[in-house]
């Protein structure tokens, strides 16, 4: 800690000192037609050839000497402004840039242009925009994040129906989401077949893949920072679509014209509304839907202070009948205030309030019922600071506390009527961090921005830890002993130090190379282990027991820009990672409602490797991207695969993917992605026999994932065609679009799982059984839709 | 918004949201046999047997290859030897056949079991533990649905030995046949699913002092896997049970060990396939307790348990 602090503060002080006599040029960047604040969108100083990017909400700062400069303020899609500034005090200059709408609509998905000559040092990121995710074929017309994030290099999933996504050889519960800085513990509507969020309220979408700044942490693999519209400052606006399987309607406007707006987005399934009147089940009190509400609400106080509320609140519902049914969802809440010191300190203090729950109930009467929950819930305070000492540095300092509750199951059993309360004991924990890291431009062509975190975390009693036997690793082990905690008492502690680490040479103006080194810490784990992960997996803290997950990983990019107009881009970039303390199952393992979970969990390393490619053309009636991955990511858990490296379940080889947008004419436009993978990894048995009647499966070389599934491949198209613009002479105020698609054009069956068993004919005992294998396709066939959008 | 109809205006597309399934043939790693011992023994009357023989290349369809020529006992902890016999009718099957009325086993006593077979010799262990009693069987017709009009299943209800840690296999007899599809396998750890779940019975303290037993009965979903799970030729389910059919439910005591055991056979066999593949858990061997005295000779697999068992019948009559 005294370290840190002395780090800090001798950097901050040697920087500042060089920093006199210059002054400050600040202000927000915003979209003219609504208000929204721009992020990532740059300003470059011709006189010096550096600039600035605006931060998340828009913000940007530079600190030069007095003399007279053009500035240039640009942002992807829109038209830039210039400005010429006569440099001799602190001057604040808010600019809004008009969107290019009479150029044909083009897809933006990395704001990345003319920023090779600033002072960008990202690498391992992606960002992508609201329209190009409208823009992607996708599962029954629904425009999905989650979905589109996997036609990304490094990301991907085991197969639809799956929740959740991979990132860089990493589990799903590695990837931490943030939607306006609130995690979101699951990120599914049926299973995983839609995202949680609805894509009418989000403005932008961020994936850290490496190189993570200094003020994230909590999980290994990735960051996904999800924000929200503010809602539009200028004008009333109603946007909404009829799908497939939804329905959205969202509403946004100024409270005060400029200076204070709201959004209210809802989306609910409906085919339930449509099929009561045929389905008894539904009738009789039974429900099959998913919805969610996300609210946001922003008040500019005075040039200086800002502030947000934003909610999130989504649920499914499955229910059998009035009395039995299960049902999930996330709620979350942040409230956060922009301040500005002065020019060059700005701050936001962000608190959230974030919840996973789920919830089951069996039973036919009072006599034999089964009711159980389980939740996750956190309260989050986040001061952070951004202090722009002068063109070449950028300091970024703040905290984090996170208050978790942990209810891994509130159960109670009816049998027959004698009630048994099965509930596991709450747990209490505490993150607390600090960061630091600075973002320096050494020279023209060298910059680096180095950082270090440090987290600590807590486990608080009342609570009973348990020591469990030592056994064969790879079996079930029992506890031998427990010990009792009290209210407030402290069980387990662990701090880590979590360094970081970019650098960006600047070959020439067009190119750049570029590295990272990073460590990551992850105290929540979460538990898992069935194929595809579930609404009903739950979070586990540190303990005694688990010790936090933590990960160091190694990055190298190249990146360049290609064409007269900058217009292609293309990257190559490696990463190595190695993870410590993976969590692992054995064989039989019990997961939910067990006070004893810990004895069925075992830990081991993991590491990965890969190589991401990845070119794209950004403007032009034809624009998309090809992208592709070659890596691989493994475990190694002393008790699995004759305690050998094994491929994980999402270990895919190959992994191409292209999509690819074009305008036809004026109305319509014609977008198409095509996937290719390579099978994820299963377990195939060498052997059978027979035990009781019952055949069984078995490998005789104890190998775990030792086949690979066959190739996954699949084409979706969709048409769009643009609403007209005029209706008799005169222009029409609203606009609408149709989206008609067809995701799987060409019916690939493809494989999810093999699975073996015994025919499911019954034997007579004493007769041979035979055995069988099965390929399993999630979807079958392909998958026609058609959409109607709408904003007035 | 001239035009609110638009909103009501959307086609219902073709909404195919179906799972396929295909049985395939794929290529598999090879292995040499090996030998599995199925030796469940329990204090029923009669004879009592452990089968002996060898694993199988996994799509080999024929019966497993008997082992011959072993030497089978079991021996108790008062050291009483019971020699099992290879059946001449049955190679594989080794039999021990009781005296008079004698029985095997008796509720507390450990067990060892000794495999003398292809030049290796193998032990296991396993203890006797207590059992409860069936108390009633019922059949209930089920709510009509669309697609099972006129369901009637059983349940049984029986109660938990008092104390933790009491392991039970629940075996089903429709009208004299074993229900043994991997579906049916039905056990219990104390009343429930495991050890962390607490559904036990248990003595208490009352308010004013006192102890009071309170008995546990098997959660539902363990009281109602007794029933078969059949189609028809059509692959519709049919009723597990019509007016005339019989069952008999018995419940074997079983170890901890054999507990964890059947629940991997279980997991590892019963695949429904479809939707619930996305909540499958990877292939993993099943453990075993068939230890080879010689750490570096060839393994072993299967189970040994000496099971206390009771049981009722129950006919249904309309």
């Amino acid at each position: 800690m005294r370290f840190l602090l002395t780090a800090f503060l001798s950097l901050s002080f040697s920087i500042i000192s060089l920093s006199q006599n210059k002054f400050t040029i600040s202000g927000y960047m915003k979209d003219a037609a609504n208000g929204e604040a721009l992020i990532g969108a740059t300003v470059y100083i011709k006189e010096t050839g550096t600039g600035g990017i605006t931060n998340e909400y828009g913000f940007y700062s530079i600190t030069l000497p007095p003399s007279n400069y053009n500035l240039h303020y640009s942002y992807v899609g829109y038209a830039p402004v210039s400005k010429g500034v006569e440099l001799a005090k602190n001057e604040r200059i808010d600019i809004e840039l008009t969107p290019e709408a009479e150029q044909l609509q083009e897809v933006v998905v990395q704001a990345e242009i003319e920023q090779a000559n600033v002072q960008n040092l990202e690498m391992s990121t992606n960002k992508l925009d609201i329209k190009t995710i409208q823009r992607i074929p996708s599962f029954l017309g629904e425009a999905d994040l989650i979905r589109s994030l996997q036609l990304l290099p490094g990301v991907s999933t085991v197969g639809e129906g799956a929740s959740g996504f991979n990132v860089r050889g990493g589990s799903v519960g590695q990837n931490l989401i943030l939607l306006d800085e609130a995690p979101v513990y699951n990120s599914s509507h049926l299973l995983g077949f839609f995202s949680v969020f609805n894509p009418d309220a989000v403005k932008d979408v961020k994936l850290y893949k490496g190189a993570i700044p200094a003020r994230y942490g909590g999980r290994l693999s990735s960051l996904l920072d999800v924000r929200m519209k503010e809602g539009n400052s200028k004008k009333m606006e109603v946007t909404g679509g009829i799908g497939t399987i939804f329905s959205r309607i969202a509403v946004e406007g100024p409270l005060i014209k400029d200076k204070a707006s709201f959004i209210v987005a809802v989306r609910r399934s409906y085919i339930d509304i449509l099929a009561t009147p045929f389905v008894k089940l539904l009738q009789d009190g039974g429900a099959l839907n998913f919805y969610d509400i996300t609210l946001k609400a922003n008040y500019n106080i005075n040039p200086k202070n800002r502030v947000y509320v934003s909610g999130y609140f989504g649920r499914d519902n499955f229910k059998f009948d009035k009395n039995q049914g299960f049902s999930w969802g996330n709620a979350t809440s942040t409230l956060r205030w922009n301040h500005i010191f002065n020019d060059r300190l700005f701050s936001n203090f962000t608190a959230v309030y974030s919840n996973y729950d789920y919830s089951l109930q069996f039973g036919r009467d009072e006599k034999d019922s089964f009711k159980w929950n389980s939740l996750i819930s956190n309260y989050i305070l986040k001061p952070q600071f951004t202090y722009f000492i002068n063109s070449n540095n950028e300091l970024n300092f703040g905290a984090e506390a996170i208050y978790y509750n942990f209810q891994p199951a509130n159960a109670v059993g009816v049998s027959n009527g004698v009630s048994t309360d099965v509930s596991i004991p709450k747990k209490y924990n505490l993150e607390t961090s600090l960061y630091v890291s600075n973002s320096q431009k050494i020279s023209h062509t060298f910059s680096v921005d180095y950082g270090l975190r440090y987290s600590f975390f807590n486990s608080y009693g009342p609570d009973s830890t348990y020591t469990y036997s030592t056994e064969v690793p790879g079996t079930r082990r029992v506890p031998i002993s427990v010990k009792q905690y009290k209210s407030g008492e402290v069980i387990a502690s662990y701090g880590n130090f979590e360094p970081r680490l970019s650098f960006k040479i600047q070959a020439t103006p067009t190119s750049s190379l570029k590295g990272s080194y990073n460590r990551m810490v992850q105290y929540l784990h979460l538990i898992s282990n069935t194929t595809a992960s579930n609404p009903l997996d739950v979070w586990n803290p540190s303990s005694q027991n688990i010790k936090p997950q933590l990960s160091d990983q190694y990055t190298l990019g190249w990146f360049k820009d290609l064409g007269s107009a900058r217009q292609f881009e293309m990257s190559v970039e490696g990463y190595l990672r190695y993870n410590q303390n993976q969590v692992d199952y054995i064989n039989g393992a019990s997961l939910l409602i067990n006070r004893y979970l810990e004895g069925d969990l075992l830990s081991g390393q993991g590491r990965a490797y890969g190589l991401e490619t990845y070119f794209q053309k950004k403007t032009g009636r034809l624009t998309g991207w090809i992208s592709y991955t070659l890596a691989k990511t493994e475990l190694k858990v002393d008790g699995i695969n004759r305690n050998d490296w094994y491929p994980t379940r999402y270990n895919q080889t190959h992994n191409l993917k292209i999509a690819a947008f074009y305008e036809i004419n004026k109305r319509w436009s014609f977008s198409a992605n095509f996937v290719y993978t390579s099978g994820t990894p299963a377990t195939f048995p060498t052997s059978r026999y027979i035990s009781q009647g019952i055949l069984i499966p078995y490998n005789a070389n104890d190998s775990r994932n030792n086949v690979t599934l066959p190739a996954y491949h699949r084409l979706d198209i969709s048409f769009r065609l643009e609403g007209k613009k005029t209706k008799n002479g005169k222009e029409r105020k609203n606009t609408d679009y149709w989206v008609f698609g067809i995701y799987n054009l060409y019916a690939r069956q493809n494989p999810f799982s093999i699975y073996f068993s015994q025919s499911d004919s019954r034997v007579p005992q004493g007769q041979a059984i035979s055995s069988q294998a099965t390929q399993l396709s999630i979807i079958g066939s392909l998958v026609p839709s058609i959409s109607y959008n709408f904003k007035f | 918004m001239k035009s609110p109809i638009y909103i009501f205006l959307f086609l219902v597309s073709g909404f195919v949201f179906q799972s396929c399934e295909t049985k395939i043939n794929p290529i598999l790693e090879t292995a040499d046999p090996i030998l599995v011992v199925d030796a469940w023994v329990t204090n029923k009357p009669g004879k009592q047997t452990i089968i002996l023989a060898k694993s199988q290349a996994y799509f080999d369809n024929t019966l497993p290859p008997p082992v011959s020529g072993a030497v089978v006992t079991v021996t108790n902890d008062q050291n009483k030897v019971f020699l099992f016999n290879e059946d001449v009718a049955k190679p594989g099957n080794y039999v021990w056949k009781p005296v008079g009325s004698e029985v095997f086993g008796v509720i507390g006593n450990s067990y060892k079991l000794s495999v003398q077979a292809e030049g290796e010799k193998y032990e296991a262990t396993s203890h006797m533990g207590p059992v409860s009693k069936v108390d009633t069987i019922k059949f209930k017709k089920n709510e009509s649905t669309q697609q099972n009009p006129d369901f009637y299943r059983a349940e049984f209800l029986a109660k938990d030995v008092i104390g933790r840690g009491d392991t039970y296999w629940i075996r089903t007899y429709k009208n004299g046949i074993y229900l043994n599809k991997p579906s049916e396998i039905n056990i219990a750890y104390d009343a429930g699913f495991n050890a962390g779940g607490s559904f036990f019975s248990r003595v208490e303290k009352t308010t004013d002092g006192r102890d009071t037993t309170i008995f546990v009965d098997f959660i539902p979903p363990i009281r109602g896997r007794i029933n078969p799970n059949d189609k028809d030729a059509n692959d519709k389910s049919v009723s597990p049970y019509v007016p005339g059919d019989s069952v008999y439910v018995e419940i074997n005591s079983i170890t901890v060990a054999a507990f964890n055991y059947l629940n991997q056979v279980s997991i590892q066999t019963n695949r429904p396939g479809g939707f619930s593949e996305l909540f499958a858990r990877p292939i993993a061997n099943v453990s075993t307790n068939i230890v080879n005295i010689n750490p570096n000779g060839k393994r072993a697999l299967g189970f040994f348990n000496v099971a206390a068992v009771t049981g009722l019948g129950q006919k249904f009559n309309k």
